[in-house]
């Protein structure tokens, strides 16, 4: 056999391509910059992008910014919610917003002929939403319901009651009690989000990645037409970039009927996106509970039984702002105290003993794999572009991602994990139905 | 589409091409193996799907089905946690996605990994096939674990309404049964039942083993061949070849449904739910493609009907259609959450509507023309990346026939209006409805301490 018998002739002529540093196209147009790049796929083309509205986390621009995502297909100037619908789901393309505190986002995929159609119609739901009073109503009507859903799921509420251990309440990261959101909601009015849309949404921090059976000239020239003199409103986000934790206690959050508890361990970390540490940190917590071969998963779920769930993360570790590490697991009331202590020892053990060279090893082929996995698809080549791109790094950088984590030492790991992992400091926190 | 040339290989016969995809049988033990040789990206989908389900299991095995799904992680004697070379640490130390999924008529277990890894998945696939261990010991510690798991779907309403509603509309075929379980039978099946259930299912005659993505075909064929044409074909098995072992029959046929049913599911919480589940048939029923595409154009995207007659109109936060193509008849389902100020009653009545509308008035050129469309580029989607594709040929070898798959955009693209009214007037039958409604008690808001 030869020695990559199951890659086709193609890829083994693949095996010395470009990077993607090589094959990826940017371009400015206007505000925008654009990351383009053409692969095999025939006929589809994915696209991930953001803009910077620079909110006021201070006076909660957030939920004006939230309302207004939920407003960009509900109609624009030109043509009412339904028309617009039909004028993406008759080319069976789609499309989608979102917020995430300091940034709107959008992605959609389409097949090729209809891309510029479809960038077009981005264009106009960014640039010219109808905000219509009714339509406001009934999205904020929607909203409210959706918080009032998120009352009965354990998950969102202890997410919810962590963050507000560990964040100021204009921190990106921070997440209001229900009650605070459906008051701040019933107050908001249409004329919030007009003022939001006019005063804060432009061509500030634009970004799009495209991705697919693309020439990336023609679609750079079709952004441009569409996107291209959308100015910028120069204005900065303001908002709390550190955690200002509580004292580290336990919050039970009681919701009756719900049998499987959420619960979550967390402590603020001091690390950015471009900390040095960064990485080292990152693959120490996968080591812990990035996946099922981690020691978490290995010890409480495999050998323990005591949990279908559980994991570990670095969560909203951004440049911008700081984040938290988050353990998290599910169990049945019988199983909670047993559950979080067996966690808890994990947890410990871990920062105590470090990680083995074996361990290591096993993590940095992971991430590698992980890697080339994740760009399979067009959707997660264009949505790996993007992160990238609003972190400020380099294409390359995703080209030599592989090297730097298999440059990782087991001594440099250790060191970072006991710099930045405090078992002591952890706060914890239970919602669903407690055990009496 | 150009059809794969079908390869001469001395183990395998081939069997027919369509859409891409060439199926093959293992000459030696019947062993079914399809290959979708197409990728943009060095990646490639390993998937062994079983032909057993939910759907076979009997009074007292409940859930046996998938129990027996996460013991297969548990290991063999060559590949285990002890030794440091379970399925996952093997598999996803070299980047592989490995999962596995039980339904009703269906188990699969998949591996989507860089494609030099692919011996790799094929040699612990094909291990496992008659080497999992299902000891006393595994058990008991993975009981807990999927206790925990049926407690996590008891946390859903969607879930606790569906359960409720098929157990209230198959009251004799096995669909009753959640796919999990009933929790006194997790609770109580034994090691060696789970093997029975092993023994009987697992072989590879009641397997299709699925390659999908960037590899060459005739290795992928040596390879499978080296480890899965090794194995007997399983009892029923000819032994030649000449055809896969039908999966048995299901026990017991449902009898028909005269009258209405309706369930209520309390349970404390914020806002209702309604599920309606009318009397619907198999997915390889000559009216399905018409019932896919009615499900599509009542519920997919803001133009659809569901969106533009409830939730545009306040009435739910979201609704939808949803036709689960099984291999028996089963369900087609139309679901809302409701808005706060709706109620269940106003909800079902505009839900029945929607359905009886088309039944009645039939659907616009217009209509049809973009539910198409929609498909054309689903199946476009489909093909972007190795698994999209894997989870849509898993479901049509479920039902019975996997060119279900490969044919799909041109019997959608063939379905015509008139079609699809006379499949909305066959399931728009109130004497064969179940009626769910999930009602929220209390509403206390979460009472956060500490």
């Amino acid at each position: 056999m030869t020695e990559d018998p199951l890659l086709t002739p193609d890829r083994r002529v693949l095996a010395g391509t470009p990077t993607l540093a090589e094959q990826v196209v940017e371009a400015e147009v206007g505000a925008a910059r654009l990351w383009l790049l053409r692969t095999e796929v025939r006929d589809v083309v994915s696209f991930r992008g953001s803009l910077e509205p620079a909110p006021d986390l201070a006076t909660e621009d957030d939920l004006a910014q939230a309302l207004l995502v939920d407003l960009l297909d509900k109609g624009t100037r030109q043509r009412d919610r339904f028309a617009l619908a039909e004028a993406l789901e008759g080319r069976g393309a789609e499309l989608s917003f979102y917020t995430d505190a300091l940034r709107i986002g959008f992605g959609g995929r389409a097949l090729a002929a209809d891309l510029p159609d479809v960038l077009a119609l981005l264009a106009e739901q960014l640039r010219e939403p109808a905000l219509d009073e009714a339509e406001f109503d009934k999205a904020k009507k929607q909203a409210i319901a959706a918080v009032r859903q998120a009352m009965d799921a354990p998950a969102s509420q202890a997410a919810g009651a962590l963050s507000r251990r560990l964040y100021p309440p204009d921190h990106p990261n921070y997440i209001r009690t229900p009650e605070a959101e459906i008051a701040r909601l019933t107050a908001l009015t249409i004329e919030d989000v007009r003022r939001f849309h006019a005063a804060r949404v432009g061509g500030d921090g634009l970004r799009i990645a495209l991705v697919g059976d693309l020439d990336p000239q023609r679609t750079a020239r079709a952004v441009e037409g569409v996107l291209g003199d959308w100015a910028a409103h120069g204005q900065p986000a303001r908002f709390a970039d550190e955690a200002t934790p509580t004292a580290p206690g336990r919050a039970d959050v009681a919701i009756a009927d719900r049998p499987n508890l959420n619960v979550r361990l967390g402590h603020p970390l001091a690390l950015r996106r471009q900390h040095d540490d960064y990485l080292a940190v990152f693959a120490a917590n996968f080591a812990l509970g990035g996946n099922f071969s981690a020691r978490l998963m290995q010890t409480v779920r495999d050998a323990h039984g005591l949990t279908y769930s559980i994991g570990s993360m670095l969560r909203g570790v951004t440049v911008e702002h700081g984040g938290h590490w988050l353990v998290h697991v599910t169990l049945s009331g019988p199983n909670l105290e047993r559950g979080v202590e067996a966690t808890r020892a994990v947890v410990q053990q871990f920062v105590e003993e470090g990680i083995g060279a074996d361990e290591l090893g096993a993590v940095q082929e992971t991430l590698a794999g992980q890697h080339v996995v994740g760009m399979a698809t067009t959707g997660g080549l264009a949505a790996r572009l993007l992160t990238n791109a609003e972190r400020g790094f380099d294409v390359g950088y995703l080209d030599r991602y592989p090297d730097l984590v298999r440059a990782l030492t087991p001594e440099a790991v250790t060191d970072a994990a006991r710099r930045h992992f405090r078992p002591g400091d952890l706060h914890t926190v239970v919602a669903g139905t407690l055990p009496a | 589409m150009s059809e794969p040339a079908a390869l001469e290989h001395p183990a395998f016969a081939f069997v027919r091409a369509s859409g891409g995809i060439a199926e093959y049988r293992h000459r030696g033990n019947g062993l079914t193996v399809l290959l979708l040789a197409e990728g943009a990206a060095p990646v490639a989908t390993l998937m062994v799907t079983y032909r057993v389900g939910s759907r076979n299991e009997g009074a007292g095995l409940t859930g046996a089905t998938h129990l027996l799904e996460h013991l297969m992680f548990k290991g063999t004697e060559r590949f285990n946690r002890d030794a440091g070379t379970s399925v996952f640490q093997v598999l996803q130390r070299v980047g592989g996605q490995i999962n596995a999924t039980t339904w009703y008529d269906r188990t699969n277990y998949y591996a989507l990994l860089p494609s030099e890894h692919l011996p790799l998945a094929v040699e612990i696939e094909a291990d496992r096939m008659r080497g999992a261990r299902v000891r006393d010991v595994d058990l008991d510690s993975e009981r807990t674990v999927v206790l925990n798991e049926l407690d996590r779907g008891e946390n859903e309403p969607f879930r606790r309404l569906l359960h409720a509603v098929f157990a209230a509309a198959f009251f004799a075929h096995p669909y009753g049964h959640p796919v999990i379980g009933w929790r006194s039978d997790v609770e109580t099946v034994t090691a060696s039942g789970l093997r029975h259930f092993y023994d009987t299912y697992y072989w590879p005659s009641n397997a299709t083993v699925s390659v999908i993505g960037q590899f060459d075909p005739a290795a992928a064929l040596d390879l499978l061949d080296e480890h899965f044409g090794r194995l007997p074909a399983g009892p029923g098995g000819s032994g030649d070849g000449a055809e896969p072992l039908a999966v048995p029959a299901a026990a017991t046929r449902e009898p028909e449904q005269a009258g209405e049913r309706r369930v209520v599911v309390k349970q404390a919480g914020q806002l209702g739910h309604v599920l309606l589940g009318y009397k619907a048939p198999a997915g390889l029923d000559a009216d399905a493609d018409a019932l896919d595409v009615l499900a599509t154009l009542l519920g997919t995207g803001k133009s659809a009907r569901l969106y533009r007659r409830l939730t545009d109109r306040g009435l739910t936060t979201h609704a939808f259609a949803y036709y689960p193509r099984l291999r028996d008849p089963a369900l087609f389902m139309l679901y809302a959450a409701l808005a706060p100020d709706a109620t269940h009653a106003e909800v079902e009545a505009e839900l029945k509507a929607v359905l009886a509308d088309v039944a009645r008035e039939g659907v616009t050129e217009n209509e049809l023309a973009r539910a198409r469309r929609q498909v054309v580029a689903d199946e476009a989607f489909g093909r972007d990346g190795p698994y999209a594709a894997a989870a849509q040929l898993n479901e049509a070898i479920a039902v019975g026939d996997w060119t279900l798959f490969s044919t799909y955009r041109t019997r959608i693209e063939a379905v015509t209006a008139e079609a699809v009214q006379a499949a909305a007037a066959r399931v728009a039958d109130e004497d064969r409805l179940t009626v769910g409604w999930y009602v929220p008690t209390g509403g206390d808001a979460p009472g956060e301490e500490g």
